[in-house]
């Protein structure tokens, strides 16, 4: 029995070794995380309903052409999540310049991709992630108010 | 002042847990952190970089908070009021009452704080933020005592310089809040024994630090640790530790629970115990 146990053991070890040096298993990138193109445009669109829905920030839309700025989202985060996507849009200082943003009015957008994703079922890690990289952009969005 | 917060905390938390519309701030879940002993945002132990509440740039907020810790010979009561103004200035009272259950009587003091938040955001800013704080304490009950153990004064100033950082996605898909203080002070535990001893009158620097997994957005796990001075020669005092679990029901209401190990406090070895932290946030 021990004997048994012993080769199994070792067996298995092999097994779980060449299987890691065979077949490299590729981990799924982001974009692929939040569901592809498919999950990218749902975030989008939920996230603009909830906009839509917030009197915190919905103003600043009032002038808005909102399928527009739903490409031109859908394409930001494929890009930013390492999807098959280039964005072509302003930069992020460039497309907020002289809204009068305020840090309430950022976290509100914020809460509201929050809650898209979490609509939607977006895992934890993946939400984490995308909002990760996002946070930062929060310096260009800033910078021109 | 003492049972004010405290009713009307209860009164609050029976409205807001009913759903009744109020007035948040839009700083997201969690970001205000909860309050600390002092009457700080913070941890439990520690202040942290950020600002009570959830109020941004352009909005103010009330904290109200209850908390009660039971180690092996002691009981710490504490109730306290921040409020925030524009997520830039933090103002806040609170009161410790602590019982010597083996040794008899009350120590007990009043603690001002104010804190400036110098620079950053939590969430958006490579640096995170980083706040300047200042805690006037005065004792109220058992200056006796402390003047008996070897303490110089009944009343001190804690200044400490503190900063936090969240890392989004930071293990296992989880985010990290990352906290640092400095504190430079004579507080003997606290101040709830005198400041200043006959083992050392000079301020010190402290170091105090806590890490806290947001397990999702409503649920954090953490430990935290506070070094403290150790001034006077009747009896030892040791740095404090917890581990923390804090369930932020929603942007007004949490519930905070640790397991606290306190080490010596006044000859009495080994204080260990709970914690129990209820606040509300306006």
């Amino acid at each position: 029995m021990r004997t048994f146990c012993r080769i199994a053991v070792i067996a298995i070890l092999i097994g779980s070794v060449s299987g890691c040096a065979g077949q490299p298993v590729a981990s799924p990138s982001l974009y692929q995380r939040l569901g592809g193109e498919t999950g990218v445009h749902d975030i989008v669109t939920n996230f603009l309903i909830n906009v839509a829905d917030d009197p915190r920030i919905v103003g600043y839309f009032a002038h808005t052409n909102i399928d527009y700025l739903a490409g031109s989202l859908e394409q930001y985060i494929c890009d930013i999540s390492d999807g098959p996507c280039t964005y072509q849009g302003p930069s992020m200082a460039r497309a907020h310049q002289h809204m009068g943003l305020t840090d309430a009015s950022f976290n509100a957008l914020v809460d509201d991709l929050q809650n898209a994703m979490m609509m939607q079922n977006i895992d934890i890690g993946a939400r984490n992630a995308l909002l990760g990289r996002l946070a930062p952009k929060y310096s260009d969005v800033m910078r021109d108010q | 002042m003492r049972a004010k917060p405290s009713l009307m905390l209860l009164i609050g938390i029976c409205g807001l847990l009913m759903g009744n519309p109020v007035l948040a701030g839009s700083r997201l879940l969690g970001t205000g952190g909860v309050m600390q002993i002092e009457g700080a945002s913070g941890g439990g132990l520690s202040p942290w970089g950020v600002l009570a509440g959830t109020a941004s740039d352009n909005e103010v907020g009330v904290t109200l908070g209850a908390t009660r810790a039971d180690v092996d010979d002691y009981h710490l009561v504490v109730s306290g009021v921040a409020a925030n103004l524009y997520d830039r200035v933090e103002l806040s009272y609170a009161h410790q009452r602590l019982a010597l259950d083996t040794l008899g009587g009350h120590q007990a003091q009043d603690i001002y704080g104010a804190k400036l938040r110098l620079f950053g955001d939590v969430l958006y800013r490579p640096w995170g933020v980083w706040s300047l704080g200042i805690q006037h304490k005065q004792q109220v009950e058992g200056q006796a005592l402390a003047r008996v153990v070897g303490a110089r004064d009944t009343q001190g100033n804690d200044i400490y310089l503190a900063g936090s950082k969240l890392f989004f996605d930071a293990l296992a898909g989880r985010n990290l809040l990352v906290n640092t203080t400095l504190r430079s002070t004579r507080a003997n535990q606290g101040g709830l024994l005198g400041f200043g001893g006959d083992e050392g009158d000079h301020r010190e620097l402290m170091i105090e630090t806590s890490v806290g997994l947001f397990l999702n957005s409503d649920w954090v796990v953490g430990v935290e640790y506070r070094q403290k001075p150790d001034n006077l020669g009747f009896a030892g005092e040791d740095d404090w530790r917890d581990l923390y679990v804090a369930w932020l029901i929603n942007r007004h209401v949490s519930l905070t629970g640790a397991l606290l190990d306190l080490g010596s406090i006044a000859g009495l070895e080994q204080q260990r115990g709970g914690y129990l932290s209820l606040q509300l946030s306006l």
